[in-house]
């Protein structure tokens, strides 16, 4: 199980990064979201216990490990703040070069 | 033990930093004239003077005060405070000659209202210096010893708007600065050998310290940062180029105080790392060297502050050169030579500033005859340069006595014993010149520049230099002050590491120093009566040669380095991550942190057709559609499809953590990965979609297919597949954590473990997480406006007048969003999802302590909700219906404020800040509410969660929700004029000629 989670993980991960690596603004935002996806994934996995029920005190059986599972849920929502202000600043960027092409975007250079 | 009083000096001193920094306001510089805002000043170091001074009868008597407070306990570092004989000596001298340059910059600046940031920046060094010599604790020491850099560079660049002062400022703290660095890599070095960072434990473990095989390494690094400071040659450049700083300034930093932390440095280690070979050859011959250089190149100076500035050089140097003797005699002659330099340089540059205030000019070449017009000015430097010429009955006279001694002492090794005397001759000699050409340049003789009109110095000037003039006759001509032999004695004891005698008595009878003495004195009388052939011969010998040609090659070839490695970026952002990727995957390689991979590792279900069979299958599944899709959002030409395909692949990912099973986690992950699709098609209607299929780059049919792109993310693949699959299967198997959460849980009576821990356990990480959010979410906001005005929109918010109630009706003829007709069906949606997800929202937040959901989901749900009524009503009338009370600012604000009350509650309930504390039981009402329903700060916390959010999402919304008035068929039209009008075809008046990109982006930001 391990490996085809690793795989699974790795394999979205090297997406959101040739994603990110697009000129287009709006691909590299994705390429934002699905990295984040596959951490968020990977922080998940980690828990301790191999569950088969919920982490809840009535649950019967081997919970999950709640703690990563409270880690992982700060992580999206931090992830998604991050997400919503890197969109705002790409929107900018497109706004002030009138560009979608993050390549025309060369000012930082000098 | 610990004397906390140790503190006030520093204290002091802080005070006057503060209360020179009040005089900035301009009420009080209009009531506080200068020269009694210097005076004010002058109280704080007069007090720190006071207080050590009363200290001294403890330190006389072998006493060592010392201070310690826990600062970062985990490295062993403390703010520890040690006051022995050398420190307080220093002590003394930094108050002490404080105050007198205090006082005398509050004259020197009369009339100069902005002066305060001067006497502020006095004060901060003087705190930095005091801390140094005070230090008991190596790391502290270093903190302060950099501080006297940053503070020094201040006041050298004081006058910032002259390009020579800021060159100054830069070089003297490129050369000081760039000794710190070493000076700390050997501190630590030190402080770890020696076990501990302290001062006592170091200074106790020498035999350590010498017999390390580090030894060597720390020792040159402790001496690069000690050679810098103290001007050692070659970097001594940057001391007569620090001249540019105010007089005031230089009498104090750069000859009495800053440039003797070198000097301090060396003495105060001598005991932990002196007495040895390398040692004594490495301070003697740079010692040496500088001694030579200084006096040298001081006799060819014309301005008076660049003369005296050679000769601190070469005072500095024979200090040094002292330190690395390691005999009894020579630390009492570094002790003496370091307070009668203080005294008598002090007082020269505080007359040359004098001088220079009086005349306007500091070049001795257009000076002369000055003692009629500034008879007490003459007295005191009269009194000073014969102290510096080292003649008696003054203190300088002894300070070369006993060096003299030094160098001819039996004790001293017998190698070095003709070079030193020569050298000490060829100094004493050159010194006794430069002086005397001082003195009778400025003051005697016949005044060579008669346009000057001098005149002489208020008191309060004079005075200040006269003290330590003053005090340099009486050490040499009172009968011997005891406590003072003593506390030089003490100073030199601890320098040198075991007792030192000191006697201040000038006349030992004739002795072999008294005649070389006499020898020095003579020559040195030839060669100021043939100054000008001496001088002569100099500018013929060196022609051509400076130190500063290195020093400025040095700088050029870090420069052309810089260039040429920003040459190798390109502007390429894409690039440049690529790099970065790389540079991971190097050191994810270098480490080998990876254990070897082997396949045993891999668990594979047992039991088929189980129930782990079919979680299995399903998962794999799962998994499977989430990187499909995330695939397909790279292959989707179009940008709206790709969006769609992340939804999908976030949603899968959503189940998959569904299956792990963490229903609260999937929950959240559904309506991120909904909300965040939502922002990115808003986003997409205000992007031209020409534009962005421009910037469309992937088309196998085309020849610039990304392959080293995909190089790159199958590189990304492998590594973090690797890295993941070690992770996951070397992870411990069991949680030392979670059981004493789930015991928790238990306690508060709460199902959910994991809303427990977000809302209970870790309560103020939840409250740190959901600010981030709101704030990230009005930033965001923030941006797009900024972004929409720069574009030329308008976004002011409609004017909606609240009173008129807007009945709630289908209302014909709104256009929804891009002004799309929207049906009535998607009208009558809207109505009800509001209320629905309002519902629940309040189900989540009221029950989420047992059930999967929380505050975040209810607050997502609404927004959802909110950005529904956004695509169907248009912006304006979604704004008119919603607007009073959908107001996001105040939402979060609200919601954070909500969680603080709730928390402080807490405290004085539970005795926690956001601990939990359930009101219902509190106030005996918790029977009558539903089972699962209780009233407690976790159900606070769920709704103010759910306000912040709520708050953080719409305003994101809210911003991309904005109609487009102006972009981008106005900008398309502005552009096309400029076209126009640049080829001349028409003209546009000055005033609204479309701009420049450059011009436009500054402009709009001001608006």
């Amino acid at each position: 199980m391990e490996l085809l989670i690793a795989l699974a993980i790795g394999a979205m991960f090297g997406i959101g990064i040739f994603q990110l690596l697009r000129r287009n603004v709006i691909r590299s935002a994705i390429g934002l979201i699905i990295i984040s996806n596959a951490i968020n994934l990977f922080l998940l996995s980690a828990g301790a216990y191999e569950g088969v029920a919920v982490a809840y005190l009535d649950a019967v059986g081997q919970r999950s490990d709640a703690l990563p599972q409270v880690l992982v849920l700060t992580a999206i929502v931090i992830s998604m703040g991050g997400f919503a202000t890197v969109l705002a600043m790409l929107y900018v960027i497109s706004a002030r070069y009138k560009t979608s092409d993050l390549d025309d975007v060369k000012r930082l250079r000098h | 033990m610990n004397d906390t009083v140790l503190l006030l000096p520093l204290l002091f001193t802080i005070l006057g930093a503060v209360l020179a920094a009040l005089f900035s306001s301009s009420t009080l510089q209009k009531k506080v004239s200068m020269p009694v805002q210097g005076w004010l000043v002058g109280l704080t170091p007069l007090a720190a003077f006071v207080y050590l001074f009363w200290q001294l009868e403890r330190i006389n008597a072998g006493e060592i005060l010392q201070l310690s407070i826990p600062w970062i306990a985990e490295l062993g570092i403390s703010f520890a405070l040690y006051l022995d004989g050398l420190s307080i000596l220093f002590g003394l001298i930094i108050s002490g000659i404080g105050v007198l340059v205090i006082v005398y910059a509050g004259y020197y600046f009369t009339g100069d209202s902005s002066a305060w940031r001067f006497l502020a920046y006095m004060m901060l060094f003087m705190t930095s210096m005091l801390g140094t010599v005070m230090a008991g604790d190596v790391i502290l020491m270093f903190v302060f010893w950099e501080g006297t850099s940053i503070t020094s560079y201040l006041l050298i660049g004081y006058k910032y708007k002259d390009e020579a002062a800021r060159r100054g400022a830069f070089k003297a703290l490129f050369i000081t600065a760039g000794g710190g660095i070493p000076l700390l890599a050997g501190l630590i070095i030190v402080s770890s050998i020696a076990g501990g960072t302290d001062l006592a434990t170091i200074l106790s473990s020498g035999d350590l310290l010498r017999s390390s095989p580090l030894y060597l390494v720390m020792l040159a690094l402790v001496a690069f940062g000690a050679f810098t400071k103290s001007a050692q040659t070659p970097a001594h450049i940057w001391l007569p180029d620090a001249m540019t700083a105010p007089t005031p300034a230089s009498a104090y930093l750069h000859s009495a105080t800053m440039v003797k932390a070198g000097i301090y440095l060396m003495a105060r280690l001598n005991p932990a790392l002196g007495n040895t070979e390398a040692w004594f050859w490495l301070l003697s011959l740079f010692g040496l060297a500088t001694m030579v250089t200084g006096a040298y190149l001081g006799l060819k100076q014309n301005d008076l502050k660049a003369l005296l500035a050679y000769s601190t050089i070469s005072q500095l140097g024979a200090l040094m050169m002292l330190i690395g003797q390691d005999t009894a005699e020579a630390f009492k002659a570094l002790i003496i030579g370091i307070l009668a330099h203080a005294l008598y340089k002090s007082a020269l540059f505080l007359t040359a500033g004098i001088v220079d205030h009086e005349t306007g000019t500091r070049d001795l070449r257009r000076l002369g005859n000055l003692y009629r017009i500034m008879p007490f000015t003459f007295g005191v430097g009269l009194l000073a340069s014969l102290s510096m010429a080292g003649l008696p009955p003054l203190f300088g006279f002894l300070a070369k006595e006993t060096l003299l001694v030094t160098v001819v002492h039996e004790s001293a090794p017998q190698i070095t014993r003709l070079l030193f005397t020569g050298a000490a001759l060829f100094t004493g000699a050159l010194l006794l010149a430069q002086s005397l050409m001082l003195l009778f340049d400025t003051f005697l003789g016949q005044r060579k520049d008669a346009s000057l009109h001098p005149h002489e110095a208020p008191i309060g000037m004079w005075l200040a230099p006269a003290i330590p003039a003053v005090l340099s006759l009486a050490v040499g001509v009172l009968p011997e002050p005891v406590w003072l032999a003593t506390l030089l004695a003490r100073a030199a004891g601890a320098a040198y590491g075991s007792a030192v005698s000191v006697s201040l008595a000038l006349w030992h009878g004739i002795n072999i120093p008294l005649i070389l003495s006499l020898i020095a004195i003579t020559v040195g009388l030839i060669i100021f009566y043939h100054r000008f052939t001496v001088r002569g011969w100099q500018a013929a010998i060196d022609r051509g040669f400076t130190y500063n040609a290195w020093y400025q090659g040095a700088l050029n070839l870090v420069d052309s380095g810089a260039f040429r490695v920003t040459r190798t970026q390109n502007g390429y952002l894409r690039q440049y991550l690529v790099v970065m990727l790389l540079g991971m995957a190097i050191l994810i390689g270098l480490f080998r942190a990876l254990p070897a991979v082997s396949l045993a590792a891999v668990t594979w279900p047992d039991e088929f057709l189980s129930m782990a069979t079919l979680i299995f299958t399903f998962r794999i599944s799962l998994l499977s559609i989430a990187v499909i899709a995330a695939f397909l959002s790279i292959t989707m030409e179009r940008d709206l499809p790709a969006v769609l395909a992340l939804g999908a692949s976030g949603l899968a990912v959503a189940l998959v953590i569904l299956v792990e099973p963490a229903p609260d986690v999937a929950l959240v992950q559904i309506v991120v990965d909904v909300l965040s699709v939502v922002i990115l098609i808003l986003t997409l209607t205000r992007l031209p979609r020409p534009q962005r299929e421009r910037a469309f780059d992937l088309n196998v049919s085309r020849v610039a297919f990304p392959k080293w792109d995909l190089l790159v993310a199958l590189g990304s693949f492998a590594v973090v597949s690797l890295v993941t699959f070690v992770a996951l299967t070397s992870r411990p198997r069991e949680s030392l954590i979670t059981p004493l959460y789930e015991a928790n849980a238990l306690l508060l009576g709460t199902k959910d473990i994991v809303g427990a821990i977000l809302v209970d356990f870790r309560a103020l990480d939840t409250l740190i997480e959901v600010a981030v959010f709101s704030m990230a979410g009005i930033g965001a906001y923030t941006l797009i406006q900024y972004a929409s005005r720069t574009a030329g929109d308008k976004v002011e918010s409609p004017a909606v007048d609240h009173k008129v109630k807007v009945p709630l009706r289908i209302v014909v003829g709104i256009k929804g969003i891009g002004g799309q007709d929207t049906s009535s069906l998607l009208h009558g949606l809207a109505y009800v999802s509001l209320p629905l997800a309002v519902v629940l929202a309040a189900v989540h937040i009221m029950f989420g302590h047992d059930q999967p959901g929380d505050g975040f989901t209810a607050g997502v749900l609404i927004s959802l909700a909110v950005g529904f009524w956004y695509v169907v009503f248009g912006y304006n009338s979604t704004k008119e219906q919603l607007g009073h009370w959908l107001k996001p600012t105040i939402l979060v604000g609200a919601g954070l404020m909500l969680i603080v009350v709730s928390g402080v509650s807490a405290f004085f309930l539970d005795g926690n800040f956001l601990g939990h504390v359930d009101y219902g039981k509190l106030i005996g009402i918790d029977d009558w509410l539903p089972g699962a329903f209780h009233l407690s700060t976790a159900l606070l916390f769920e709704l103010a969660i759910a306000l912040a959010v709520l708050g953080g999402a719409t305003a994101v919304i809210d911003a991309l929700g904005r109609p487009q008035e102006n972009t981008p068929d106005l900008l398309v039209h502005l552009e096309n004029l400029t076209i126009l009008a640049s080829r001349g075809e028409i003209s546009i008046p000055e005033q609204e000629q479309w701009e420049s990109e450059d011009s436009d982006w500054t402009a709009s930001g001001d608006r």
